[in-house]
């Protein structure tokens, strides 16, 4: 009996005990789930202050929403007014509705939050650089999907917020020239905020983005991957020093196909399995007596980082309940209507000029982001060498920052503009 | 086969190939566009001219449309969707002017844009008698803001 209770364990898991190197080795590498982490990683890019964990955070955001999304749909017709209805039963009938809807609103606000953190700290330090530069242009794809989620999301329980939000949202898009009018009908599916658009919005947000997240998301940890993982926290980046070029996994008489950054370096990974070079950052001998097995180094820093973010979205929810107003009604715009707070910057544009600010800034801003890593020409990472890079980027940040601000706090009735501070009577129009 | 077969058979492929994914791509956009829409009608009945006082406006919800009476100049239909992003302007008797609670866009009692971002006056809509001697108005007709119904 043992034996055969023995043979099934060793037809699942085939590596070496743990307790061997080889082991710890092959947990990861045999194992489909874990193995797009590196066997061994280096102790310093395992350092909170280095990436404060906010792509795991992310992720681990996302792995909160689809769980709670799923739980939610066994609730949710996507029809008005049964949409409505059904949020109403949500938050009084079923049995811990208000949580998992709380912890889905709270967990899509953390998203956008940390999406958005997670590339100032790529940009700060300047890990978007060779050979990094396509991950990047996949990441802002992934905080425009992350945005496009919240936004279609946003329409789904069906009141006075969702609808006005979204009447706005789609009305800007329609100034896009020529072809935003057709645009706004299609994603619509009619010319105003009705049935068509809930059953449109519902499967874009239940389906269409959430596989196009996944499968970027997949891309996105593959090339990090081969990109040669993390990079190298900032401080651990030596004096900048003229770098020799070889030409790597080509033969000598052909021209170089691709070349890095060279050397004495080693590359560690499992050598044995994987053949040639690869392209990433090598390091040096020292460097990999610093390097440790990810099990249990990574992975037990990663379970943290998963029980610290799901804890945190719990506490949060069972405090503060996601709000919900009364019926969409489309009569009656509430005053004032505000977007979603990560569009009121946008919104704040907008209330200046619907064209410049609501289709030229926020495509100026996409072209900008998408073209950084081709753009900044400058190779070192190191603070004291891209004053300028990170002058802009921090100008770009702050702008925004203040834009939401504004457009948050700063804006009542009829977007006049009102400190938070003086007290408005509602409806003393 | 050689050459010249090879070629034109390939870019004859080639181009069959490409016809087959445009076509495609605009069925699956035909299909995503609705044959049929289910809203309410653009041109509707609003009940009898008695029905509508003299003075201030009065507001259809439903229609999102201000229906103005004059003693003189008779019957106007003004559209209450703000022309910047849609939001439903509301009309303010005490200033006799259109407010707009999304971006703060004022426009005047004919209209006209006064203040804010919208980039263009409020439409007007045709207003009609019909035979049984309703009122209806066409909101896919815009006319100029002086157009009146005189009954």
């Amino acid at each position: 009996m043992m034996n055969l209770i023995r043979e099934f364990w060793q037809s699942i898991v085939r590596r070496d005990p743990l307790s061997t190197d080889k082991g710890k080795s092959e947990l990861v590498f045999f194992n489909v789930w874990l193995h797009v982490h590196p066997a061994k990683v280096k102790k310093q890019n395992l350092r909170f202050k280095h990436t404060f964990y906010l792509g795991f955070i992310t992720f681990f955001l996302f792995v909160i929403l689809l769980t709670t999304g799923i739980a939610l749909m066994c609730y949710y017709r996507p029809y008005p007014p049964q949409a409505y209805q059904d949020m109403k039963d949500l938050q009084f009938v079923v049995f811990m509705g208000p949580f998992l809807r709380a912890m889905h609103r709270w967990a899509a606000h953390g998203m956008v939050i940390c999406v958005f953190l997670h590339m100032c700290r790529v940009f700060y330090t300047g890990s978007y650089k060779k050979p990094r530069q396509f991950n990047w242009v996949i990441g802002v794809f992934l905080l425009l999907l992350t945005l496009s989620l919240s936004f279609t999301g946003y329409l789904l329980p069906w009141d006075q917020l969702a609808y006005w939000a979204i009447t706005v949202g789609t009305n800007i898009g329609s100034y896009a020239p020529i072809v935003g009018g057709q645009l706004r009908e299609l994603l619509l599916g009619g010319h105003s905020v009705g049935e068509a658009a809930l059953l449109r919005f519902y499967v874009l947000h239940v389906a269409v983005l959430p596989t196009l997240i996944i499968l970027l998301t997949i891309v996105h940890f593959w090339r990090v991957r081969k990109d040669g993982g993390l990079s190298r926290p900032v401080w651990k980046l030596k004096p900048s020093k003229t770098e020799t070029l070889v030409t790597i996994g080509s033969p000598l008489e052909i021209a170089p196909l691709k070349t890095g950054p060279a050397s004495k370096d080693k590359t560690y990974g499992l050598m044995e399995v994987v053949t040639g070079k690869p392209i990433f950052e090598t390091v040096t001998p020292e460097e990999e007596e610093d390097a440790v097995f990810s099990y249990p180094y990574a992975f037990f820093r990663e379970a943290i980082a998963l029980m610290v973010t799901v804890t945190g979205i719990m506490a949060i929810s069972l405090f503060f309940h996601a709000p919900l107003e009364e019926l969409a009604n489309p009569a009656k715009t509430p005053n004032p209507a505000k977007a979603p707070w990560y569009f009121l910057g946008l919104q704040e544009l907008v209330s200046h000029s619907a064209l410049l600010g609501g289709v030229v800034a926020p495509a100026l801003m996409v072209i900008v982001l998408l073209a950084i890593p081709y753009y900044d020409r400058n190779s070192s990472r190191r603070p004291s060498d891209r004053k300028w890079a990170l002058w802009l980027f921090s100008i770009f940040v702050v702008a925004n920052l203040i834009l939401i601000v504004v457009g948050t706090f700063f804006r009542g009735p009829g977007w006049a503009l009102i400190p938070p501070w003086v007290h408005v009577v509602a409806g003393a129009e | 086969m050689n050459r010249r077969a090879f070629l034109n058979w390939g870019t004859a492929g080639l181009v069959a190939l490409c016809a087959g994914v445009g076509v495609s791509l605009g069925a699956v956009l035909r299909f995503l566009v609705p044959s049929v829409f289910y809203e309410p009608p653009q041109s509707l009945k609003i009940g009898n001219p008695a029905d509508f006082p003299f003075g201030a406006p009065t507001f259809l919800a439903d229609e999102k449309i201000y229906v103005f009476r004059d003693r003189d100049k008779g019957f106007a239909v003004a559209s209450a969707v703000c022309t910047h992003l849609g939001c439903t302007v509301g009309y303010l008797q005490s200033d006799q002017r259109f407010h707009c609670p999304c971006h703060g866009s004022v426009f005047g009692a004919n209209g006209a844009v006064q203040h804010g971002p919208a980039p263009r006056a409020l439409n007007w809509f045709e207003v009609t008698l019909t035979r049984d001697g309703q009122l209806r108005v066409d909101k896919d007709k815009v006319v100029p803001s002086n157009y009146r119904l005189m009954v």
